[in-house]
């Protein structure tokens, strides 16, 4: 009976400690990883909308790969340009959140990675300068890559081993381009 | 010798984590597509290690020889956390390029392995040469792995960003036509054996001496 209560005492006390000190760094660090996550959706946004004016985010409760939306409103003449959206979707190593701008037609105008947990090396060349590129201008007229074989030889390389992420990445920014598309035709009436 | 540099030296060659004991594999073979990966889990590593081999070699009377093990988890997990949130706040960049793997530094082998192996049976003072030694072999290995793996199969090698300088050194003609392979995963198990190979000739050798 005594060693069964040591035995809980002990586990028990090295559980507390550890916590209160977990409170403690949390306490330290909470602040500044709020606003490191600010700066960088920030920065995001900025990157996507080229400067352009940006309306308050507009929440979507009913699509499973669009979080919110904002209008995007041009810096001179204040009318709408086009949106960007907050997707959000599965990677190979768990979610993956984008920010993508999109001009009224459904073109994809930019797309920028916010996190993502995609294995060093491989799924995460998502983040690599250029990544992008290869959906840049599509989503109307030209239909958005969502597969390997639709992609030019380097940029098959490019996302050669990482499959999943690409596939998914395309898969959100193509159901970001239809939900434009039908804000487009919503605003038209 | 002195106990303590011995602790500290055989963690680099003579008993080196990932080439010798083939401990913590999955970060190892994971992480060593780039070098800058490779250093930062390195650098977590001796931290974790460091800081667990001290904690429990410390409490090492106190801890019940049958709860012995979920207490080691406690201690590694609640110091992974915090290094986890320190890299969440101060250097978000290698939080970022560590993903999963930061996490996973608890069920490293290496540190479990080192707790129980050691730092349960023996001084602080020790403790901690062997957790230097181990997580220096260690980071020595996952930067050697990661140089070869990323300098052949992708043409670069990937250090800091300082400045406007993205970090990134290209190396000429590997940069055009790497051989892929070697970036991949299948790369990096064929390479842990080659090195395998070369760890177990070098110390048949020393044996026949």
């Amino acid at each position: 009976m005594k060693l069964f209560f040591k035995t809980a005492l002990v586990l028990g006390l090295i559980c507390s400690i550890s916590g209160a000190i977990l409170v403690l760094v949390n306490n330290i660090t909470s602040d500044r990883i709020e606003l490191n996550e600010f700066n960088k959706l920030n920065l995001a946004l900025n990157k996507v909308s080229f400067n352009n004016n940006i309306s308050d985010k507009v929440e979507v409760t009913d699509n499973h790969s669009i979080d919110s939306y904002y209008n995007l409103m041009d810096f001179k003449t204040n009318s709408l340009k086009g949106y960007i959206l907050s997707l959000k979707g599965n990677g190979y190593g768990g979610e993956i959140s984008l920010l993508a701008s999109y001009d009224t037609k459904g073109n994809i105008m930019a797309v920028e990675l916010i996190s993502n947990s995609e294995t060093p090396g491989v799924g995460k060349k998502a983040e690599n300068k250029g990544y992008m590129d290869k959906y840049i201008g599509k989503g109307s007229d030209i239909a958005i890559p969502l597969n390997k074989n639709q992609l030019s030889d380097p940029d098959k390389n490019l996302v050669s081993g990482a499959t999943i992420t690409f596939t998914s990445i395309s898969k959100m920014l193509n159901e970001g381009s239809f939900f434009v598309k039908n804000l487009g035709e919503k605003n038209e009436y | 010798m002195n106990t303590d540099i011995k602790n500290f030296i055989k963690g680099i060659v003579k008993e080196n984590p990932t080439f010798v004991i083939m401990l913590g594999m999955c970060p190892t073979l994971a992480v060593t597509t780039q070098f800058i990966n490779a250093l930062s889990m390195g650098i977590g590593v001796i931290f974790v290690l460091l800081l667990s081999n001290i904690i429990i070699s410390i409490l090492k009377n106190l801890i019940p020889n049958s709860i012995r093990i979920p207490c080691y988890i406690v201690i590694i997990s609640a110091f992974v956390t915090i290094l986890e949130m320190l890299f969440h706040a101060f250097l978000p960049e290698v939080y970022n390029s560590l993903g999963v793997y930061l996490p996973l530094i608890v069920v490293n082998c290496i540190i479990l392995g080192r707790a129980e192996a050691f730092a349960s049976k023996n001084n602080v003072i020790n403790s901690i040469f062997d957790a230097l030694g181990m997580g220096l072999g260690f980071t020595l290995s996952l930067s050697f792995i990661s140089l070869i793996r990323e300098a052949i199969g992708n043409g670069t090698i990937t250090l800091f960003p300082i400045g406007r300088w993205s970090g990134v050194i290209k190396i000429p003609i590997l940069n055009n036509s790497p051989i892929r392979v070697l970036a991949l995963p299948a790369g990096a198990l064929l390479f842990m054996g080659y090195m395998k190979a070369l760890f177990d000739y070098l110390s048949s050798k020393r044996k026949k001496i």
